[in-house]
């Protein structure tokens, strides 16, 4: 079954030197059970799509397109009474950085049961309590841990208790932005392991947003490549990651830095980031593609099949030709 | 290394150095408890090289950054710098010490003052050190956003901090400790935000950053990757304690202690 669906979806921010297109004509979908994984580079446009997604943007975004069906209903036709409603339940966040957003003078198992009370007030606060127990199982922190501040745990801890609170509410899809980066290789190795098994055990939507690849091909069965607002591949995890065809993709994998990486690794020059207040309307990526041509510069890119399941947006000869070395 | 007979000191020089914190009595249980951060250690970084710390969450990585830039004081033993002793310095001399030691913290959301603009985070210091003038300082301000691929520099002047991405962030946050051109700098987990594209740009920055002004850094980091890319010399800690130091190759290639190997071990893999 279809859980969401985004269609043409395109997000801006109002600035002084005019829009800045933050999010550009993205379109994706994703079922029920599954997990999606975002990558890009830092500014291209991951976080935008999270808070468009939860009904969170700054005061200064406009949503200028598209639709964005979860569930049945259009998202963007949602009052503020209905987001209220809505967050927590049918979608809820591991915003990127929320291991400081504990509040540091409320116990943790406090916090956790305000999350559970603001959305079923008529729950006893026995029953309510049993819940949070049952969610500290699940990330496994110990029920005697139950009553520390959050300055008391760890990092690692303090990212399994926003988990938590993130599950609260049993929602259908669970949106988490970066939420391993601030840990060790350790500790980020067994919240992913946590996090796939509260996928399969819930059945839980995920969408995974990290700039680090071998995160997300860790965790996601489905993968988007971002880079300055748009969306340029789409595939399978293995269809991306072992046949990737757009040129950043295939950029993005070979700068990423393993223990048997050669030292003598190649690196690109630097490239300067599109800048998104003036488009041009060609390539975004072209000024750093090797293999760009005036084509690219003049005109905007399509989507060009690769498999019924995976796609890039760029050019057909562009995407042979990169092929062949 | 560069050879030379006068044999100049180490610039940083750290031994027995012990930190232990003691956290406040809470409601329900009187008394103290103990946080042993760091416990004993010796460490010793030549002029311009790139020197790796390694290790779990909480095993004291931040806390040697933050007695190294003096924002805390040991429990006991002795640092000094370029041979001579910073326990103790006061006034004058730490203000002196302060502009040639920076650090880049390990999260941006935190590091950066929300009130400021882009251009005043940067320029603080220029200002505080009383460095250049006017249109010096704000065409230092461009030159060092361009550096650290923040550009056009002038389209980022203006903004705060939230109007950034996370990783925009620690680009500025390190735009503001190379500013100042310093002689050794703490950076601590300073590409754990950004795609591989831009870390590795980051590190060949640094590298070139390091063969210019001969400055050195202590590069904090869970990635032994990264590690192994950019740093001369690795030390790995676990609880507090060093429990191996040694050429990067040779630690990663041959290591001794079981946590090093467990460390080994958990990086990510990513073989398609
Ligand atoms: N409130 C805002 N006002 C103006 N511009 C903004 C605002 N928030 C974000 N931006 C800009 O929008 C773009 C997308 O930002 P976003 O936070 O979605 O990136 P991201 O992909 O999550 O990056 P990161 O990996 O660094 O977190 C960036 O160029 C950023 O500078
Ligand atoms: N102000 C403080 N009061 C009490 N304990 C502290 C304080 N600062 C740090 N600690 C403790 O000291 C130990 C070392 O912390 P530190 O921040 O140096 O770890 P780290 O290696 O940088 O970890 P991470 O990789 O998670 O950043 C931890 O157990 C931490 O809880
Ligand atoms: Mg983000
Ligand atoms: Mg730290």
């Amino acid at each position: 079954m279809t859980l969401l669906q985004v269609e043409n979806l395109s997000v801006g921010y109002k600035t002084k030197k005019g829009i800045l297109h933050a999010v550009n004509d993205i379109s994706f979908t994703l079922e029920q059970g599954r997990s999606l994984g975002f990558v890009g580079e830092s500014g291209c446009g991951k976080t935008t799509i999270g808070m468009t997604l939860m009904g969170l943007l700054p005061e200064n975004a406009v949503i200028t397109q598209g639709a964005i069906h979860f569930n049945g209903s259009n998202l963007l036709h949602f009052k503020d009474e209905q987001w209220r409603n809505f967050r927590g339940k049918g979608i809820s966040m591991v915003f990127q950085a929320a291991m400081n957003a504990l509040n540091p003078v409320i116990r943790v198992d406090e916090q956790i049961m305000e999350a559970i009370e603001v959305h079923s007030p008529d729950i006893p606060k026995t029953e309510i309590y049993k819940q949070v127990k049952n969610l500290f199982n699940m990330v496994q922190i110990s029920e005697d841990r139950l009553r520390d501040y959050p300055h008391q745990y760890s990092g690692g801890m303090k990212q399994r208790a926003i988990i938590a609170m993130a599950l609260a509410c049993n929602p259908k899809l669970i949106i988490a932005d970066e939420p391993t980066t601030a840990l060790d290789v350790i500790v980020q190795d067994q919240i992913l392991q946590e996090i796939k098994k509260i996928k399969k055990a819930l059945n839980t939507s995920v969408i995974f947003i990290s700039h680090d690849i071998a995160v997300v091909a860790d965790v996601c069965e489905d993968i988007c490549v971002m880079y300055g607002g748009q969306i340029v591949e789409k595939g399978k995890r293995e269809e991306v990651f072992k046949s990737p065809r757009h040129p950043y993709t295939k950029t993005l994998l070979a700068s990423y830095l393993s223990l048997d990486s050669d030292k003598n690794i190649k690196v690109l020059e630097i490239q300067k980031p599109p800048d998104l207040i003036t488009l041009t309307g060609g390539c975004r990526f072209a000024d750093s593609c090797k293999h760009k041509s005036k084509n690219c510069e003049n005109h905007t890119p399509g989507w060009v099949d690769l498999s019924p399941t995976h796609q890039a947006f760029c050019f057909e000869d562009i995407l042979n030709k990169d092929n062949n070395d | 290394m560069i050879e030379d007979n006068t044999q100049p000191a180490p610039i940083i020089e750290l031994s027995g150095v012990t930190k232990e914190y003691r956290t406040k009595a809470t409601f329900f249980s009187k008394g103290y408890t103990n946080v042993m951060a760091m416990d004993n250690i010796s460490l010793t970084l030549q002029r311009g090289e790139i020197f790796g710390l390694v290790g779990q969450s909480g095993s004291g990585k931040t806390t040697l950054g933050r007695l190294l830039l003096k924002l805390e004081s040991p429990t006991k033993g002795i640092m000094k710098f370029n041979g001579k002793p910073i326990n103790d310095l006061k006034g004058k001399d730490l203000k002196t010490y302060r502009s040639k030691v920076q650090m880049i913290f390990q999260d941006p959301y935190q590091s950066l003052n929300p009130h400021l603009s882009i251009a005043e985070t940067i320029l603080e210091p220029l200002i505080v050190n009383k460095i250049g003038d006017i249109h010096s300082r704000k065409e230092k301000v461009i030159e060092t956003l361009d550096t650290v691929s923040l550009a056009p520099g002038k389209e980022y002047y203006d903004r705060f901090p939230h109007q950034l991405s996370g990783g925009q962030r620690q680009r500025v946050a390190i735009a503001r400790a190379i500013v100042l051109d310093p002689e050794f700098i703490v950076a601590d987990e300073p590409t754990s935000m950004l795609d591989a594209t831009i870390a590795i740009q980051l590190f060949k920055l640094l590298q070139q950053i390091r063969k210019k002004y001969n400055m050195t850094f202590l590069f904090i980091t869970h990635n032994l990757a990264a590690a192994q890319f950019l740093c001369d010399r690795i030390a790995v800690i676990h609880d507090g304690v060093i429990v191996e130091t040694g050429p990067t190759d040779r630690v990663i290639q041959q290591p001794e202690h079981p946590y090093t190997k467990k460390l080994i071990q958990a990086q990510p893999k990513f073989n398609f």
